[in-house]
């Protein structure tokens, strides 16, 4: 599957490309936004529906309990400590670098709001740093479902409220449902507030 | 958010519930066929977005490493956390 999931990104690349730089034959929303909203709004639609109608996944969800909301925090904990480490390595702003992986993968907003608060040449890497985690994510879900449920969980990050989510459910079964969403939901909550509070911190 | 994300797994949940007695749904297809469709579009945007395409190049090193170590630390934190709590 993994290598569906590559060869479909990559013609939609070189559709994307030719048809923005070339070829115009549709407009770009038409498919980055319309196409795009139809297919995630189907594919949530029917990932709920198999959670409920999945009576293993529903007890499975009961027994694990509240435990589950310690998941987002150890993967923004996580997340930033490989800010931390990312920043001393390649020598940049180690507050920046921190701020930059507090995206947690959204980039739409880490872009912006990190170049808002650091500058352009950080909000570039705001923004390219968390478009790879979701690249990264979504391609690798098929390999890395293997090592257990919560690992593409752990690296989908907030992306695991929409995008990744329905490909994660997919590899690791409906019970995961509610950990992928929940997990992505509260880092999605929280991403902005992280990044602004670690704006904070003296450079 | 609300419309396109919430909504739509809200409505998904509700009426798999009511429907749970029957088991000769098969959504297989289905799903499969609507993740080409998003990861299509996923494609498309990369490729139609100029900006994002050459700024690749010059801090594609930098973004890859640290999206590598953001990732490693956030599968050892959680692995970390599972352990301490017994979730499985």
């Amino acid at each position: 599957m993994i290598k569906y999931i590559l060869v479909t990104l990559g013609f939609g690349t070189l559709a994307g490309y030719l048809n923005n730089n070339y070829a115009k034959v549709i407009d770009n929303n038409w498919v980055s936004s319309y196409l795009f909203d139809f297919s995630l709004i189907l594919l949530l639609f029917v990932m709920g529906f198999m959670f409920a109608a999945d009576e293993k996944a529903v007890a499975k969800l009961k027994k694990a309990g509240l435990k589950i909301l310690g998941v987002p925090f150890s993967i923004a904990l996580g997340s930033i400590m490989g800010g931390l480490v990312g920043g001393l390595l390649l020598g940049i702003n180690v507050v920046g670098s921190m701020a930059v992986t507090a995206g947690f993968g959204w980039y739409t907003l880490a872009g912006p709001l990190v170049g808002q608060l650091f500058g352009a040449n950080f909000g570039a890497l705001g923004f390219v740093v968390n478009f790879l985690r979701e690249l990264l994510t979504i391609v690798t879900i098929p390999l890395t479902a293997k090592i257990d449920n919560y690992t593409p969980v752990a690296l989908g990050g907030a992306t695991t409220m929409d995008t990744t989510l329905p490909v994660i459910v997919r590899y690791c079964g409906s019970e995961t449902l509610i950990t992928a969403f929940s997990s992505g939901f509260i880092l999605s909550i929280v991403a902005p507030f992280t990044i602004t509070a670690i704006a904070g911190i003296p450079k | 958010m609300v419309l396109n994300i919430i909504v739509p797994l809200v409505a998904g949940i509700a009426i798999g519930y009511f429907l749970r007695k029957r088991k000769h749904l098969d959504l297989g297809k289905v799903t499969i066929g609507a993740i080409v469709l998003l990861i299509f579009s996923m494609g498309f945007s990369i490729g139609s977005n100029n900006e994002l395409l050459q700024s690749m190049p010059n801090i594609g090193f930098d973004a890859v490493a640290m999206v590598a170590l953001a990732l490693f630390f956030s599968v050892i934190f959680l692995k970390a956390f599972r352990k301490v709590v017994n979730l499985n």
